[in-house]
């Protein structure tokens, strides 16, 4: 890619900014290594190619969500449809396929409908932002209800069960050992990495959260950018849906429901600033291994459920601690 | 201009796509319990006269067994085991009483080691999560209530495979998926224990309004289905104005009851509650409103024609203050925690060999003989009524 010529790239480049982003993620990793190492102690069941294989199905949707929602931080905004959006995706790719419903299409078109609202979905989200100019937050908290509500309206309390065996290849079956959403994770995780840190458009994220007027002077088409990362966004949740009913074998309205929360603590454990303008997918990705590896590990050991969730808000404020540290130090230097 | 144009065609374009999808099922007014069960209204009450036992369907077979098998179990017969309790979320006095009568269970048993243990919210997500890790952490057997019955089954069938024994209680899920499931009442007789009590305050004509938690959760939407089947049945003249969804959330309940009780006025006659949740929360709302119907005495009470009755299930502690009060006349439960506790004897019964496809009672401690129904469920009793004269002897 020509990223190198562009004059943000240079700007990025030739700062300390890169030095700390990789320090940041650095220590990241460390605290993961940590985590792994103590909860690996605490039970002998933790460091299992099986178990750390089947976490990586539980953590896929999130992770898939995570992604966008990384992009969409970084350029300061935020998106707290996603959960919605995947709740109105699995519902509609139930409601198209179902054989006794109005529709009956096959479920290979279901599933291209339910990816193609999720798209729309975002893109509305994207349109308002831009176009009307209402905060992302705003924005995406009235499309949280709506978007809810649909997918309640439109099931009419009515799951979709009985999908045909293929169908659950995606979300629970393996290829070459490994659950296949994973590879669909993978996949993403490269896509996004590479987009974000080597192109024109990922850079140009960057300077939209650390300026956007001047960024939009520069002659970053922002607006355009901003709409194609929410549609992206709701792509993704369409992408989650997906593979969620595939999961679980069944819809539901209220799936999803408190997907956006866990994804921006993953993105926000990355070391994506909320304010945007700094952030990565690999710390991104480390963020929302650690929560599920956390999670995960410390039932293993005994702790209960509502333990759990004291110690991953303990983890996320001592992260953000650490990265506040981190950038004050650099800022004062 | 064009632009703000643009976006709203695009908005609208989804709403009515929203809708339109929406409204072929909106048309229908017939609760299903969202499994497609064929529902089975009991009989009336006697009093009207006009009953006729010839109506009477013919005593179905039983079914055949129906559960799946734990897939080379080690034999721990008379061996101390350890399982792990999964109720649909901990932190609610429901699932607290369960919890007691397992751990009553456990000690009268003395080999038995019962650990509850599950997310915080009614999701069907972390559910399976944390059953997952107890799978990988390796019980002798899980217990659990269902969140949803056919997403949880894929994890409770991951459980059977690696030998592990399945028993629910509460909440079903996919038969195949569990080896028994408690069942605290069967879904008829609670419909007609709630039906018949909100007749008795509010007449066969009354109207009445439902709080509920999803329409999708099995027993709250299959009871739904069987009250609206037996009172078509039994009360044609009563008028149902409208079911609304209000998860399991104390103020969510609140504030859909009120809404009810704003939007009907005096149109509305009585609230069904049918969550452990929503009963004291309607109870706070019909309270609030001044719409509680005490004795005439109280020179502040409502008129016949406005007073609103609750009848609802609710576990006895958080309703004492509205019967006390006489706000509620008749709260419908069973005992949770028999439920817990049958759930353990169950569970051990099945452990040690006693009890397998194909036997058609089970034995469980001080609550006797309890009979097998619909295949592979455990029945524990008709359901109870909680009243003033009663709901002093419960604390749970």
């Amino acid at each position: 890619m020509a990223a190198s010529s562009h004059p943000i790239e240079e700007r990025q480049g030739s700062s300390p900014l890169t030095n700390i982003l990789l320090r940041q993620e650095v220590i990241l990793f460390l605290i993961l290594i940590l985590a792994v190492t103590l909860l690996a102690l605490s039970s002998d069941k933790f460091l299992t190619v099986s178990n750390i294989l089947n976490q990586g199905r539980l953590l896929t949707e999130i992770g898939l969500v995570a992604l966008p929602m990384t992009f969409i931080i970084i350029t300061g905004g935020i998106d707290l449809s996603v959960g919605s959006i995947l709740g109105v995706c699995a519902i509609v790719l139930g409601y198209m396929w179902n054989p006794s419903g109005p529709f009956q299409l096959p479920l290979e078109a279901a599933i291209i409908v339910s990816l193609a609202l999720g798209t729309l979905c975002g893109l509305v989200n994207g349109l308002i932002i831009v176009y009307i100019g209402v905060p992302p937050l705003i924005t995406t908290l009235a499309t949280l209800a709506l978007y809810r509500g649909l997918a309640e309206g439109i099931s009419q309390a009515r799951s979709v069960r009985g999908y045909p065996e293929w169908f659950f290849q995606l979300g629970q079956g393996e290829v070459l050992g490994v659950p296949t959403q994973l590879w669909v994770l993978v996949f993403f995780v490269i896509v996004t990495a590479i987009i974000l840190s080597r192109t024109v458009f990922g850079r140009s994220l960057y300077a939209i959260g650390n300026n956007e007027l001047g960024a939009r002077f520069s002659g970053i088409p922002t607006g355009l950018y901003k709409i194609i990362i929410y549609a992206f966004s709701g792509f993704m949740s369409g992408m989650a849906a997906w593979i969620f009913v595939s999961r679980v074998t069944t819809t539901r309205s209220d799936m999803g429901s408190g997907l956006e929360l866990d994804a921006i603590a993953a993105v926000v454990l990355g070391g994506t600033s909320i304010f945007g303008g700094t952030g990565s997918i690999v710390g991104t990705v480390i963020g929302f291994v650690l929560i599920q590896l956390l999670k995960n590990g410390l039932s293993l050991a005994g702790v209960t459920t509502d333990g759990t969730i004291v110690v991953i808000g303990t983890v996320l404020i001592l992260a953000i601690l650490i990265n506040n540290f981190i950038q004050r130090r650099t800022n004062a230097a | 201009m064009r632009k703000t144009l643009l976006v709203g065609l695009l908005l609208t374009t989804v709403l009515v796509l929203g809708f339109a999808l929406a409204m072929p099922a909106a048309a229908q007014d017939r609760w299903d319990g969202a499994d497609d069960l064929p529902v089975s209204p009991l009989e009336c009450p006697a009093m009207d006269g006009e009953m006729a036992a010839t109506d009477e369907p013919a005593a179905m077979e039983a079914p055949e067994y129906d559960g799946g098998q734990a897939v080379n179990a080690p034999d721990l017969a008379g061996q101390d085991i350890v399982l792990v309790d999964v109720p649909k979320l901990v932190g609610i006095g429901y699932f607290a009483a369960t919890t007691l009568g397992e751990q009553q269970a456990a000690e009268e048993l003395g080999n038995v080691t019962v650990t509850t243990d599950a997310p915080t919210e009614a999701n069907i997500d972390d559910q399976i999560a944390v059953i997952d890790n107890y799978i990988t952490q390796g019980v002798n057997g899980i217990l659990f209530a269902a969140n949803d019955p056919v997403a949880i089954a894929p994890v409770l069938r991951r459980a059977l495979e690696a030998g592990i024994h399945v028993v629910g209680y509460d909440a079903n899920s996919e038969p195949d998926a569990r080896e028994w499931f408690v069942n605290q009442a069967e879904f008829n007789g609670i419909a007609k224990a709630m039906v018949d009590s909100m007749v008795a305050e509010i007449g066969d004509a009354g109207s009445f309004a439902i709080v509920t938690s999803t329409f999708t959760t099995p027993n709250q939407a299959r009871w739904i289905a069987e009250m609206q089947a037996y009172q078509e049945k039994c009360y044609p003249g009563m008028t149902w104005l409208e079911t609304v969804e209000a998860q399991e959330d104390n103020q969510l309940s609140f504030n859909q009851a009120t809404t009810l009780l704003n939007k009907y006025g005096p149109d509305v006659d009585g609230l069904f509650a049918m969550t452990s949740v929503a009963t004291p929360a309607a109870a706070e709302a019909v309270t609030q409103a001044g719409l509680c119907s005490v004795d005439s005495a109280s020179a502040a009470a409502p008129s016949a024609e406005e007073a609103v009755a609750v009848v609802g299930l609710a576990t006895p502690n958080a309703m004492k203050p509205y019967v006390n009060d006489s706000c509620v006349k008749s709260v419908v439960l069973w005992n949770p925690i028999d439920l817990g506790y049958a759930a353990v004897y169950v569970m051990r019964a099945v452990v040690d060999g006693e009890f397998g496809p194909g036997d058609t009672t089970v034995e469980a401690g001080r609550l006797g003989t309890l009979t097998v129904v619909n295949g592979s469920e455990v029945l524990l009793g008709p359901p109870f009524i909680y009243t003033a004269e009663n709901i002093n002897d419960f604390d749970f």
